[in-house]
């Protein structure tokens, strides 16, 4: 039990990186539908990046960078040159795909037994994680997932307390509204899905670096878009991304540790990787009332 | 005036294919690799060989099916990025039904049972993205997604499970009989009537979509949802019934893909004629016709990647590349496109005021 509900926080930790990313971006009418290759060539910069370096820290940093870039590509597209955003993404995202298994035979070659290195390591906070149960299960994580739980109420401040925040709410509902108040709706736009990118190239280097220990094309496996979903179904708020995000961490850790113990006799494996794809499918039908950001996916042109 | 757009569609386009091409060209350079004598060796082999040649067609035919998918949603202002999982239905479907109905029945009967069973499968998969956006108002484009993955696990269990081979050793189904292949088209290569079936499908879809009342409703509700439902046109029932038309075109690529190419089910094949299938509907402005000649060209670009591939040294991953960076050039010239529109709007404008 205790081993699934860490594992829930640890596989939860990228997904949050994502929601919260997507959280922030959507709030300003811009849906990132590039977030699976975000994710994908962050996984890939990172592992290139800890590898080549040795240091974990410049994997990240250049993970950061790789989402920095993809996120620059689909904005400059979707922003300034207001294509649509669902089909920019789709084709960012297979563009990705083909580079970063293309960049990793230029620079590894073809290797006889997989490239790993270390992931990082979890750090007990001390004192706390000698707490009976919550200890192990809060306080022996990754660094990343101390960053992100304390992200996650900051972004909310930012969102609902600051003017940046309302800003950036603004540019989702009332562009003309932030026009008229003399700020550039276009770069509000442009700077929170390059911050997406960033988020985002974190959360898919985790999957590498941070996790695994190496990288293969398929790793990040529809990720990116159970990131995009728990933004959705969080309600495009960060608390609700949370909330999304355990449960998604759950159904994940789920299925870690149905495929640990091998097959179970009552149910396939299949089911349990299965379970998150399912989950978003039941949530997006239940849920009743969402407050879509009144210009999600809308480009914003400005009146002459 | 409709032919200076012509024009500017078809010029815009061969400079996005040219500059797609020309990207993943100056990748090869990090490989060491000459990519003018990559191109040429590619060109030659294609053109000198037929039964190379013949694949271009051999590998249109599923593009133009999962294209036809996208571009029948995408009229009514949908978006299905949920074809590859109706391809895995519709696979998973003709692989059982052939498997089970071909000691049973003759070939011919059988493989018009497996047509009529993948359109049915994938249509109904397809269907449950419509009925949940009419009747809750979910987001298609997150359930398409998701429905995907959904597929491809129930794919991965019924190959490890029921649908094995008899040897139980890889996650494949057995070898389907000859009886139940579709029959080909040029002896001595791999291209089959699937491929009839695909163009008359894009014809179909064109006919369905210009010429019949329904095609108008789906049309006038892509345009403006409000005001079709305005002028008693049931938007809700066409959701679901554009969801089951484009679900059941991409479940037939299934059919034609493991009836007419690999007569067996294997794991995890053509993971990406989803995304293929989108980059072509764009490229062809989602016009079925036009989506046969993208569809031959996405053929020609996995043909001719598949030889590259070959060649030493170079990755078959620069199929994905010149897929990605041909897509990403495309959705440029539609940019490129609409300017060029407005520039001609303002000169025609000055014109007449000078006048």
């Amino acid at each position: 039990m205790i081993f699934l509900l860490s594992t829930t926080i640890m596989m939860g930790t990228p997904l949050l990186f994502g929601a919260l990313a997507e959280v922030i971006a959507e709030r300003t009418g811009m849906m990132v539908t590039a977030i699976e290759g975000i994710f994908l060539m962050g996984a890939w910069a990172g592992f290139v990046g800890g590898y080549l370096s040795g240091s974990l820290t410049l994997g990240f940093l250049s993970a950061m960078l790789a989402g920095l870039l993809v996120a620059a590509l689909y904005g400059w597209i979707c922003i300034y040159l207001k294509q649509h955003q669902v089909v920019t993404g789709v084709a960012i995202n297979l563009l990705a795909v083909g580079l970063c298994s293309f960049l990793y035979r230029v620079i590894f070659g073809v290797p006889i037994t997989p490239l790993t290195v270390n992931p990082l390591a979890t750090i007990p906070i001390p004192l706390l994680s000698d707490i009976p149960l919550l200890g192990p299960i809060l306080f022996n994580q990754t660094i990343l997932t101390y960053i992100i739980y304390l992200l996650a109420p900051l972004s909310y401040f930012m969102l609902y307390k600051t003017s940046i925040g309302l800003t950036i709410r603004s540019a989702g509902e009332n562009p003309e509204a932030v026009d008229v108040a003399g700020i550039n709706v276009l770069r509000v736009r442009f700077l929170t899905v390059l911050l997406a990118g960033v988020m985002g190239g974190v959360a898919g280097a985790f999957y590498s670096i941070g996790f695994l220990g190496m990288f293969t094309t398929n790793i990040i496996g529809g990720r990116g878009w159970i990131a995009f979903a728990i933004c959705f179904l969080g309600n495009w708020n960060p608390k609700g991304a949370v909330i999304g995000t355990l449960a998604f961490g759950f159904a994940e850790a789920i299925a870690i540790y149905m495929q640990s113990t091998g097959n179970s006799a009552l149910f396939p494996n299949e089911l349990f990787i299965a379970l998150p794809y399912i989950m978003t499918i039941v949530l997006t039908v239940s849920r009743k009332s969402f407050s879509v950001p009144a210009k999600l996916g809308v480009p914003y042109v400005k009146e002459n | 005036m409709m032919q200076a757009k012509l024009r500017d569609l078809l010029i815009t386009n061969i400079l996005a294919i040219v500059l797609g091409l020309v990207a993943s060209g100056l990748m090869l350079l990090f490989l060491g690799k000459n990519p003018v004598n990559a191109y040429s060796v590619l060109i030659t082999s294609v053109v000198r060989d037929g039964y190379t040649f013949a694949d271009i067609f051999v590998k249109a035919t599923p593009l133009m099916f999962t294209a036809l998918a996208f571009a029948f949603t995408y009229k009514a202002n949908l978006y299905n990025i949920g074809a590859q999982g109706q391809f895995y239905i519709g696979a998973v479907i003709a692989a059982a039904g052939s498997l089970f109905l071909q000691n049973i029945l003759p070939g011919w009967l059988v493989l018009i049972i497996t047509l009529v069973l993948t359109i049915v499968g994938g249509g109904l998969w397809g269907a449950f993205i419509g009925f949940v956006k009419a009747r809750y108002n979910s987001n298609e484009f997150l359930v398409s997604m998701m429905s995907t993955y959904v597929a491809l696990a129930i794919m991965n269990y019924l190959l490890r499970t029921f649908l094995i081979e008899g040897k139980a050793e890889y996650p494949q189904t057995d070898a389907l009989a000859a009886a139940v292949w579709l029959p080909r088209l040029i002896p001595g290569t791999r291209l089959h009537i699937g491929f009839v079936l695909a163009v008359l499908a894009c014809v179909g879809v064109w006919v369905l979509l210009y010429k019949t009342t329904l095609g108008y409703r789906i049309r006038a509700v892509g345009y403006n949802a409000g005001a079709a439902e305005m002028s008693g046109i049931n938007a809700k029932k066409l959701y679901i019934l554009a969801f089951f038309i484009s679900g059941a075109l991409a479940g037939v690529a299934g059919f034609t893909e493991v009836n007419g190419v690999q007569h067996m089910l294997v794991q995890g094949f053509n993971p990406d004629l989803g995304a293929a299938g989108i980059g072509i509907a764009i490229l062809a402005n989602g016009n079925p016709i036009g989506i046969i000649f993208a569809a031959t060209l996405f053929g020609a670009l996995k043909v001719g990647g598949t030889i590259m591939g070959q060649m030493s040294g170079i990755p078959s991953s620069i199929i994905e590349l010149m897929q990605g960076f041909v897509m990403v050039f495309v959705i440029l010239s539609y940019f490129v496109r609409t300017w060029l529109e407005n520039n001609r709007e303002k000169r025609k404008l000055q014109k007449a005021v000078a006048k």
